[in-house]
């Protein structure tokens, strides 16, 4: 009797589905479901629904960080880029080089002012791939924050819009970025009291005009921790 | 960042991809990878083999970033429903069962108690799930089990929990149902 299979009033479909989801299947049945996924709407919709209910089981499964070379492949395997990269670009060095003095220099001044003055301002180095963006500081007496472009390249498409992070994780936008000039933005009065010590900034790029939803929607091309002189 | 920033970065990452910008797979890759690679080396059990299906993934991702649709999927389920693919298919294809030890039928298998990560995985639908696997019998919680995290057949399951093929299927199936039914509660 136990040998009996329960159908349990699901269509054949929706059971094939299911188990295509869970991964049970081999051979022709799983080559099957495979070909329907790709060729009918309605059957890869109910493997859609499945693999919703079983996904949040992944949770369980520990994270482990691939090694550096699989990223390679990857890169590797894509169709060439339609430009030349950023690093065979010589105005790109020239104009890392500038930035890089002009961010040393900022960065010398803000030191030299923090020493002096009787307020502490917060200083950040966002970072991201080996390469400090922008350096950013924020003058807590005034309540703006000061922002130098070092090792950014305008984007074609995309602007640089600096988050704020503060200490419960959500990104709150602060404003646009230059990449050619520094740019000094207010800090919004409901933000002033969370651009502390160790909260983050970050850099993402967005549309121009920044992001639409309120919260980064292009890549995070640097970061950095806010900490006082 | 938390999980809806993660979510919506995903999303819109995914996004750009059929324009071709590389840079959008990369921002994917950096937030994905480390769960993805978990997911193949807990189905394959080898890291090169792991390496390899993690590859394929992403060429994967590229290829079929237009077929994503925000509006009807999260990113992680498609992301990890592609890694999952991926690595049974190459389980399939070396012919060897991962995980062939004895489940005993009758033992509750204990779930970790450590939870889901909070980050791509949300919590809230991790305890949803794991609330109505709860209400499952045990063999069947270790069935679906068997299959989820080790990529095992019907085949491999009568095998390692000692019962008939019909049977098995018998299981998985009333399962299932069981398990749709309180999701949908």
């Amino acid at each position: 009797m136990s040998d009996v299979v329960d159908h349990n009033g699901l269509p054949e479909d929706e059971w094939l589905a299911a188990e295509y989801a869970l991964g049970v299947l081999t051979g022709a049945e799983r080559a099957e479901a495979a070909r329907r996924v790709a060729s009918d709407r309605s059957f890869a919709s109910m493997v859609a629904a499945w693999q919703h209910r079983l996904a949040p089981w992944a949770g369980e499964i520990e994270e482990v960080a691939p090694p550096p070379h699989v990223w390679d492949a990857i890169a590797a395997a894509l169709p060439a880029p339609r430009s030349a990269g950023l690093w065979q670009n010589i105005v790109f060095w020239r104009g890392f080089a500038l930035a890089s003095a002009l961010a040393a220099a900022c960065l010398a001044v803000v030191i030299y002012l923090g020493t002096l003055g009787g307020t502490q301002p917060l200083v950040a180095s966002i970072e991201g791939g080996g390469k400090r963006t922008f350096v950013a500081t924020v003058d807590t007496r005034r309540g703006t924050i000061a922002v130098v472009p070092a090792a950014f390249t305008a984007d074609a498409t995309r602007v640089p819009e600096l988050w704020l992070i503060p200490a419960d994780g959500k990104p709150r936008p602060l404003g646009l970025l230059q990449a050619d000039r520094a740019v000094t933005i207010p800090i919004p009065a409901q933000l002033a009291g969370q651009t502390v010590s160790d909260a983050v900034l970050a850099v993402s790029l967005e549309p121009p005009g920044g992001s639409p939803t309120g919260l980064p929607t292009g890549p995070v091309i640097g970061t950095g921790k806010l900490t006082s002189l | 960042m938390d999980l809806e920033a993660n979510r919506n970065l995903i999303a819109a990452a995914l996004g750009r991809i059929p324009s071709g910008d590389r840079g959008a797979l990369q921002t994917v890759y950096r937030l994905t990878s480390a769960k993805l690679f978990g997911v193949a080396l807990r189905i394959l059990g080898e890291r090169s083999e792991a390496e390899d299906v993690l590859q394929e993934v992403y060429v994967t991702v590229w290829r079929k970033a237009a077929d994503f649709e925000p509006d009807r999927a999260s990113p992680m389920t498609w992301l990890i429903a592609i890694a999952r693919n991926r690595a049974i298919d190459r389980l399939r294809a070396t012919r060897r069962t991962r995980n062939a030890e004895p489940i005993e039928a009758a033992s509750d298998i204990a779930d970790p108690a450590a939870g889901a990560d909070q980050t791509l995985v949300g919590a809230q639908d991790y305890a949803r799930l794991h609330g109505c696997l709860d209400e499952l019998a045990g063999r069947e919680r270790a069935a679906l089990r068997g299959a989820f995290f080790d990529g095992n057949t019907y085949e491999d399951l009568a095998g390692r929990m000692k019962v008939p093929l019909g049977t098995m299927k018998s299981w998985i199936r009333r399962a299932m149902i069981k398990l749709k039914a309180c999701l949908e509660r």
